[in-house]
């Protein structure tokens, strides 16, 4: 079950006194935490999100009932709100999550394995890939179609075709 | 306090060439740099720099809208990666 389940958000402290919390929320867009109800806890139980404020909401049980009062709020700090992973909506081409990216096994071109992904950046200058490689030095190319030409998701393995590298440093004196 | 505009963007020298090389070239290489402190330039778009953060190299691909910034905006030095959730990754 933990395979398939991605971590949305984290209930923060209690909020007053009438069973509000605080909750980080994970999403690209915060607000949009709520559309994903019902979220799963670590136990297995179903919560609904209602925003209440900015970053405070009101969190009911599979039955409907709100969290009551501070007291049960407080029970709540920390737990970890999920949701399964075939609830996402399906992403648009050439998009994909980051949470079916990462963890994937990276491929040369000729299929032998090159390593894992372990993360992926974007720091306003394209996104790229980190490959883990094992007894050696993690290698980052660049998310296109000429460098990763194949993500096979269901497969769990991505293509990789490291660009070439070229060194430019300043000559000496 | 702002640049002297008569000064024209700082970038060193030895980029403009082997960035020139680079494009004459044709081929999809990155071009690994430690110079972050160089300005982008609009002869650079289109290429893919390695720019160093002081661990490794991050790809940078230079667009457009990037003319003017510094390489080193696009490379921090500190990364969070955050957590996952439902953000996602446009293939380039």
């Amino acid at each position: 079950m933990a395979d398939t389940r991605i971590l949305m958000g984290v209930v923060g402290r209690p909020h007053g006194v009438r069973g509000l919390v605080h909750v980080h929320s994970y999403t690209a867009e915060p607000a949009d935490l709520a559309r994903y109800n019902p979220l799963l806890d670590d136990a297995g139980r179903a919560w609904s999100l209602a925003w209440r404020g900015e970053g405070v909401a009101e969190l009911r049980d599979a039955a409907g009932r709100p969290v009551a009062d501070r007291n049960q709020a407080e029970r709540l700090v920390n737990a970890r709100l999920y949701v399964d992973r075939a609830r996402l909506p399906k992403p648009d081409a050439e998009e994909f999550y980051l949470a079916d990216l990462v963890g994937l096994e990276a491929r040369d071109a000729a299929g032998l394995r090159l390593g894992q992904v372990a993360a992926v950046h974007d720091y306003g200058a394209g996104t790229s890939l980190e490959i883990e490689r094992a007894a050696l030095s993690p290698v980052i190319v660049p998310f296109t179609r000429d460098a990763v030409p194949d993500v096979d998701v269901a497969s769990g393995y991505v293509t990789v075709v490291p660009p070439s590298e070229i060194e430019l440093r300043e000559a000496a004196g | 306090m702002a640049r002297s505009v008569w000064k024209g963007p700082f970038v060193d020298g030895f980029m403009l060439t082997k960035a020139e090389k680079a494009r004459s070239s044709g081929r999809n290489e990155i071009i690994k740099i430690w110079s972050r402190r160089s300005t982008i330039l609009p002869q650079f778009v289109g290429l893919t720099f390695g720019v160093y953060n002081g661990h490794k190299f991050l790809p940078v691909q230079v667009n457009e809208n990037m003319v003017g910034h510094k390489f080193g905006e696009f490379s921090p030095t500190r990364t969070f990666t955050g957590h996952a959730a439902d953000k996602k990754a446009k293939r380039g």
